[in-house]
């Protein structure tokens, strides 16, 4: 039961009466498999082709760049807590207890007689020196974004198992951040140069890292002294990069490989018709949004901004860009998130509007370059199919698909009219991502300098306990970001991925941050049947 | 040849001797234009390394560790006093391994790809050619000329593809559809998964071969001394294979020449197609990452290939040519 505590229940508790727990004990993979009934098997090697890849690979229990680094990354390493298959902040993790006395002091205590893979126990300083580590500007890790009110320097062992953290700032989003995939936990004095060496790039996953040659394959065995009873299931997991799409489809269908991540929209119909393979469909709550400037013209106006979201024809880019596979946008993030803006009215293509808007604006007939890139899926694709719809109000759109090299070059974030993409992520820990001046990836340069506001409702909302004062709060929020916000958000993706029908314990339907439902909770809850 | 180095010595030696100077000048060249070419590209290795997961501390993290100061001159200097010391520098993406660590193991994979695809097309080929001159404007020169020119008109990736789908996926599982070598094995290990990229390969570049044989064969085959030696009464295989043949090769060289120089390079798509680990995807993912060092090696090495190959062919060239043999003394 206390497996599906979440966030706000923990902080809820907190409210009513001063420090408490917030914690799971025993926790259940059943409850993850979600009644699954075949028993699972154990035995074999586990292929997976990953799309992308590179000799930039590595492998980093806190860091990722490549998709195969992170398909990589959960075979080693786990999380204090984790998000569950519905999305929600779950105590399934390293940490058996976490309590909060008030928002800004917390304490984590780990479960006992948990072993890294050098044998090493975990314990109050390995917790300490991963999220020092995770934050140290120096190395530069991506996990550490979303830990800003993390202090390295407070930061208290209470006993073997037990930190207690006084952050700089009240914050009710630090679970969802050290929950992230990224925020894996190491053993004291961590390195990941070590692959190899004498002191070996080790953390408490299900598998220990064998071989590794970046950009081409990884091999990882079995950790026998895996905390969770059981698991997991296969002898040995072996990682294969895949830059090439049509391979990659090849490869599975050719029996070559048990898995694959990003079946290509038009392949989906190709590996579900052919015998033995089918696809695996995940709704995420990942975007590929246009983003537009608020502080460069012309969309500085925000009627221009307006009438931009309204030339979208959302239903039909996500039929022409997704093919289909994925649910449309209200120029809002966060979907999954409890305090979603649901009750806001759908926005609908409506030309007429856009034009007197844009005239309003002095902008009939306007003219603008839409940088794009292939990042993710529905990126370029989008940018295209907008460009064609805006033709109807008289606009010209310039779709300029660029190498990521450039587009990510010194003009990143700088660009008036652009694409991106982004993960599935809660509110709040959204808006620190991408929509305040501190954010590292805000590509709108939302809010307007000049409007307080939403700052401050961002800084109240980060300590306000209270769930449902809080969700008032971030309402608030949404419904700056739907009348006045930078971004065109027309369509969340579907997470496409490809397995071998003798892999058992994958669900269909699973909301999905990492494709594979998480990879198989890193290769665990899956087997061969 | 140049009138520019007339003073290197005369003969079979003197012209070797020129065209080695001539080709380390081109590669020279190269190496200017390659590194010329990826500054023009905008972005730095840093951005294109990290994309979209770079914050300014992981850029500033990651420049400091890959050294990217020092003007631009500067860095080609230093790549190419370290170039001809041997030492081809370190890998920017792969954060500092060595350019001939990161590559070596590929370079053997696609060297080996390259040379059974060349050993299997050039005898096939010429065999091709030779049999079509030989009953020329039968049903084998007709059928066989109709095919090589659909196949020359395709590309690789189609045919590759088409392969695949075939002897891989849907009609047939015979073989496997990706080349997937383990990094701890060699190819040799795996004959098997080299069948489709190799099949590919040999279809791409089969054709042309064949088809200027099959035209030197003709034009021989017309000559008087065939006519000469039929005469005699010689066994027509004996024409065919100790008179004719040795005289139609020649022209046959260069293009053999070329094409295998083009395998070289050319193999970048079906490297890609197959999933295969040679230095064509190395190739396209460095210039993704701007990966300096890396694609000068790889340049200057596809470029030395070139360059060797037709050195080789001219003076294989002359060497079956009398009139050319005499004309350089």
């Amino acid at each position: 039961m206390t497996e599906h505590l979440t966030r706000d229940e923990l902080l809820r508790r907190a409210a009513a009466g001063g420090a408490l727990i917030a914690a799971s004990g025993a926790l259940s993979d059943a409850a993850l498999a979600g009644g699954r009934a075949a028993k699972p098997k154990k035995g074999g090697t586990f292929r997976i082709g990953v799309s992308g890849g590179s000799t930039k690979d590595f492998i980093d229990g806190q860091n990722i760049v490549t998709r195969p680094d992170q398909a990589r990354i959960v075979t080693g390493w786990e999380t204090l807590v984790n998000f569950s298959p519905q999305f929600k902040l779950v105590f399934t993790g390293l940490a058996e207890e976490i309590s909060a006395k008030s928002a800004d002091v917390w304490t984590i205590r780990v479960r006992p007689g948990i072993e890294f893979h050098n044998g090493k126990t975990l314990g109050a300083d390995d917790v300490i020196y991963s999220l020092q580590r995770l934050v140290n500007p120096k190395l530069g890790l991506f996990g550490g974004a979303a830990l800003k009110s993390l202090d390295p320097t407070r930061m208290k062992k209470v006993d073997k198992r037990t930190v207690r953290l006084f952050l700089k700032q009240k914050d009710v989003t630090i679970l969802d951040a050290l929950g992230q995939y990224i925020a894996g936990i190491v053993p004291v004095g961590y390195s990941p140069d070590a692959v190899g060496k004498a002191n070996p790039n080790v953390g408490t996953g299900p598998y220990k890292v064998q071989s590794f040659t970046p950009g081409q394959q990884s091999t990882h065995v079995r950790n026998p002294n895996y905390w969770r009873s059981g698991q997991p299931y296969f002898d040995k997991v072996v990682i294969i990069d895949f830059p090439d799409d049509t391979a990659r489809v090849n490869a599975l269908l050719g029996g070559q490989i048990d898995a694959m991540t990003d079946v290509p929209p038009a392949q989906v119909a190709v590996v579900n018709g052919h015998s033995g393979t089918k696809v695996l469909e995940s709704p995420s709550a990942a975007w590929t949004p246009i983003c537009m400037r608020v502080d460069a013209p012309p969309f500085d106006d925000v009627r221009v901004r307006q009438a931009m979201r309204l030339i979208a024809n959302r239903p039909q880019m996500v039929q022409q860009a997704l093919a289909g596979h994925g649910h449309i946008g209200n120029d809002l993030y966060g979907i999954f998130d409890e305090v979603f803006a649901k009750d806001l009215p759908q926005r609908h293509q409506d030309i007429a509007k856009a034009k007197s808007l844009l005239k309003a604006a002095g902008h009939e007939n306007l003219t603008v370059d839409l940088q794009s890139t292939n990042g993710a899926l529905g990126m370029n694709e989008g940018a295209q199919v907008f460009a064609q719809q805006a033709k109807a109000a008289g606009v010209t759109v310039n779709a300029k698909i660029l190498d990521s090299g450039a587009f990510y070059g010194d003009q990143y974030l700088k660009w008036p009219f652009s694409t991106d993409f982004w993960g599935s992520r809660n509110y709040l820990s959204q808006v620190a991502a991408g929509s305040l001046p501190t954010s590292p990836y805000n590509e709108t340069h939302w809010p307007d300098t000049k409007d307080n506001k939403f700052l401050s409702l961002y800084k109240q909302a980060l300590k306000t306990v209270d769930r449902k004062k809080r969700a008032a709060i971030e309402h608030e929020m949404q419904k700056m970001e739907y009348d006045k916000g930078g971004y065109i958000i027309w369509g969340f993706s579907t997470l496409l991925d490809g397995y071998a029908t003798k892999v058992k314990g994958l669900k269909q339907g699973d909301k999905g941050v990492l494709p594979l439902n998480a990879f198989g909770h890193g290769y665990r809850t899956i087997w061969f049947g | 040849m140049s009138t520019a180095i007339r003073f290197v010595r005369r003969g079979i030696s003197g012209f070797v001797l020129r065209r080695v100077l001539l080709g380390l000048l081109t590669l020279l060249l190269v190496s200017v234009i390659v590194f010329a070419a990826t500054q023009a590209l905008p972005s730095d290795p840093a951005r294109a390394i990290l994309g979209r997961t770079a914050t300014p501390e992981s850029l500033a993290a990651l420049r400091k560790q890959l050294n990217l100061t020092g003007s631009i001159p500067g860095q080609y200097a230093h790549w190419l006093r370290g170039f001809v010391t041997g030492d081809f520098g370190n890998s920017l993406a792969a954060r500092g391994e060595p350019v001939t660590q990161v590559l070596g193991k590929r370079l053997e994979n696609s060297a080996f790809l390259v040379l059974i695809a060349g050993a299997v097309s050039i005898p096939l080929s010429i065999l091709l050619g030779v049999l079509a001159a030989r009953r020329r404007d039968g049903p084998f020169d007709h059928t066989s000329s109709v095919l090589m020119l659909a196949l020359a008109a395709l590309p690789e990736f189609v045919v590759g593809i088409a392969l695949v789908v075939l002897f891989g996926t849907t009609v047939f599982h015979w073989l496997p559809a990706v080349s997937l070598i383990p990094p701890e094995d060699t190819p040799f290990q795996h004959l098997k998964a080299l069948i489709l990229p190799v099949a590919t390969l040999v279809l791409a570049v089969s054709p042309y071969i064949a088809r200027i044989m099959r035209a030197s064969m003709v034009e021989v085959l017309e000559s008087d001394f065939v006519e000469m030696a039929r005469l005699k009464g010689m066994p027509e295989r004996h024409v065919l294979w100790r008179h004719a043949v040795p005289n139609a090769v020649a022209p046959a060289i260069q293009v053999i020449a070329l094409n295998l120089a083009y395998l070289a390079g050319g193999i970048v798509v079906v490297e890609f197609v197959f999933g295969y680990p040679g230095i064509g995807s190395a190739l396209v993912d460095a210039v993704a990452n701007r990966d300096l060092p890396v694609v000068q090696a790889l340049a200057i090495l596809i470029a030395g290939v070139y360059v060797a190959l037709n050195l080789m062919a001219d003076v294989a060239t002359i060497l079956v040519s009398p009139r050319l043999r005499t004309s350089l003394r």
